[in-house]
């Protein structure tokens, strides 16, 4: 049944877990700078102001309340879940913890982050709880699974889809506010007003202001045109045929949004990601496999490890689920016989000492430096790449990788290992 | 392991609360209230408080408010970038009027307190409400009067 499909179709949950990359980055971005003078904006020196028409009398005493050793606690608290939702570390937890900051800090004091597109957020945030879906992929909790076809999980489809219809009825009602109610931007000019209000408004001085604010016609057909494509919005999205332009459209709409205006910046943060969530996930899914069948024929890195080292099969397991398009080869080293039909300069204790990656370019790592280089073919990897390139890295990383390969035997999860000598050659 | 069955239920009635809430919501103020004639219940601790009204209504008046630190008979403007120094990515609070919150009686006690705190320099404050009547017909006129002292 159609209706049916439309919630409970199982259907990858890739683009919800990139998704969450930037709902955790624009909560951070949105919450943060408030955290820093605390002292002004939180603790019992601050002045607050508060949202009687969001919470409840109860919930707003409870939470004024706050010593300011509990403000500080709950600044902590916050930021841990906020990183642990934005890597992916139990996900559905940790983005219920940090909604739960979100919620105190706006109670606690709404000057600053209160504004209606911080509801918004909230409303996509409370979606965002209901289940760990987004945490499938680009995640922490992703590498703990170590299944390299993640990316491919299929999950109900409904909370993508009521983030979509959020998003596409969010605009249709905002076109609508604006000439029904007591919105007039067919009865007035507003933009004309906005561009003509005084220096230190919320309208940026950016290129153009000066000759829009001459042209009341142009402002008010502008105008028009705002309101028409906010409320065809949700057909466009959600017609297959306009779905790409309506997004390229809603991506441009935020950027004159942010170019021009002092508005919070969820409104870009968060809306063009949100977009993207009309995209067919099979098509990226489609697009994935597309670039690692190019790459397998290409010729792809080989990476050579341990087979008999759980702790090395698994790590390379959660190398593959980091390698999205298949970059690296896994090569276990153990059944092959004759090394040096891979390359010359490979033996047996060379790879039994270490894991070694063999670039298409005839390029041999070891150990420490086969990770490193890692982190310059795998996107995923990339923001670790200047960690591992610091000067002074490959001595500390050799230690540690050294450290580990050495005990490598230990590391087994069921610990049947204890003297470190299984399956030694 | 919930069965598919109950999963599937589940998501269902999810699905279809959450969207008559929404749109519940989206509604409630400007168009369910004046057909109900009065003011319907709001669900709390989600949605904003009138839909969704990003700039829906703007005029050609504007108004504010500024900040006077009074040093024995000599007032000083106080920017309001120092009153409440925030820095967000992309956007200024300031300009997005913030201070305009502080012209509510009810938080004139609580703002005195703070500026006090921030600013000991000065012997008094002077809070002012900054009026633009119309930046069309009377382009860079201010009409400003004093709101509360202290």
């Amino acid at each position: 049944m159609t209706h049916h499909k439309l919630f409970l179709e199982e259907r990858p949950s890739i683009g919800l877990s990139f998704f969450r990359l930037f709902a955790a980055f624009t909560v951070g971005a949105h919450i943060i700078p408030t955290l820093l003078p605390l002292q002004d904006n939180y603790l019992s020196t601050a002045f607050k102001e508060k949202n009687p028409s969001f919470f409840t009398p109860l919930a707003l005493g409870i939470v004024e309340a706050s010593p300011d050793g509990l403000v500080i606690f709950m600044t902590v608290f916050f930021l841990v879940f906020l990183f642990f939702f934005a890597i992916g570390l139990f996900s559905q937890i940790s983005c219920i913890l940090m909604v739960l900051g979100c919620y105190y800090f706006y109670a606690l004091n709404s000057l600053h982050i209160g504004t209606l597109s911080y509801d918004i957020l909230l409303v996509t945030l409370f979606l965002m709880c209901i289940t760990g879906y987004h945490g499938d992929f680009f995640s922490v909790d992703s590498l703990r699974r170590g299944d390299p076809l993640a990316y491919k999980k299929k999950r109900p489809f409904f909370v993508q889809r009521l983030l979509q219809i959020q998003i596409a009825s969010t605009f249709f009602y905002t076109g609508l506010c604006k000439f029904t109610a007591s919105g007039n931007w067919l009865t007035a000019n507003p933009i004309y007003y906005l561009l003509n209000s005084v220096p230190e408004s919320a309208v940026k001085h950016f290129p153009g202001r000066v000759f829009f604010a001459h042209q009341p016609q142009l402002c008010y057909f502008i105008g028009i045109f705002i309101i028409l494509s906010e409320l065809s919005m949700p057909f466009l999205l959600f017609y297959r045929r306009t779905r790409y332009w309506a997004i390229a459209y809603g991506f441009l709409f935020h950027i004159m949004l942010v170019a021009t205006l002092h508005v919070p910046t969820i409104f870009f943060f968060l809306f063009p990601p949100q977009l993207l969530l009309f995209i067919n996930p099979e098509d990226i899914v489609a697009w994935i496999d597309k670039k690692r069948g190019q790459n397998a024929a290409k010729g792809r890195e080989k990476i050579i490890y341990d087979g008999h080292c759980h702790f090395c099969v698994g790590s390379i397991r959660r190398v593959q689920v980091l390698d999205l398009t298949a970059k690296l080869e896994p090569v276990n080293y153990q059944p092959i016989e004759d090394l040096s039909k891979i390359d010359a300069r490979l033996t047996r204790d060379l790879c039994h000492s270490q894991m070694q990656l063999l670039t298409k370019n005839g390029k041999l790592y070891g150990g420490f430096y086969a990770f490193r280089r890692m982190t310059l073919i795998l996107p995923l990897l990339f923001p670790l790449a200047p960690v591992m390139y610091f000067p002074g890295m490959q001595w500390i990383g050799s230690f540690i990788y050294n450290l580990i390969a050495k005990n490598r035997y230990l590391l087994h999860r069921k610990g049947t290992c204890k003297d470190n000598l299984c399956f030694r050659p | 392991m919930m069965s598919t069955k109950i999963r599937n239920i589940a998501i269902s009635v999810f699905a279809a609360a959450w969207l008559i809430l929404f749109n519940y919501e989206s509604l409630r103020f400007n168009y369910l209230n004046p057909i109900a004639g009065r003011e319907l219940p709001k669900f709390k601790f989600l949605f904003p408080p009138a839909g969704w009204i990003m700039f829906y209504q703007v005029d050609e008046t504007e108004g504010t408010a500024e900040v006077y630190g009074i040093k024995g008979d000599r007032p000083e403007f106080i920017d309001p970038h120092r009153i409440f120094n925030n820095h967000w990515i992309g956007y200024d609070n300031i300009r997005r009027n913030v201070m305009v919150s502080v012209l509510y009686p009810f938080y004139a006690e609580s703002f005195c307190r703070y500026l006090k705190r921030r600013f000991p320099e000065y012997d008094k404050f002077a809070v002012m409400q900054v009026l633009y009547p119309s930046n069309i017909q009377y382009p860079g006129r201010r009409i400003m009067r004093p709101f509360y002292e202290c």
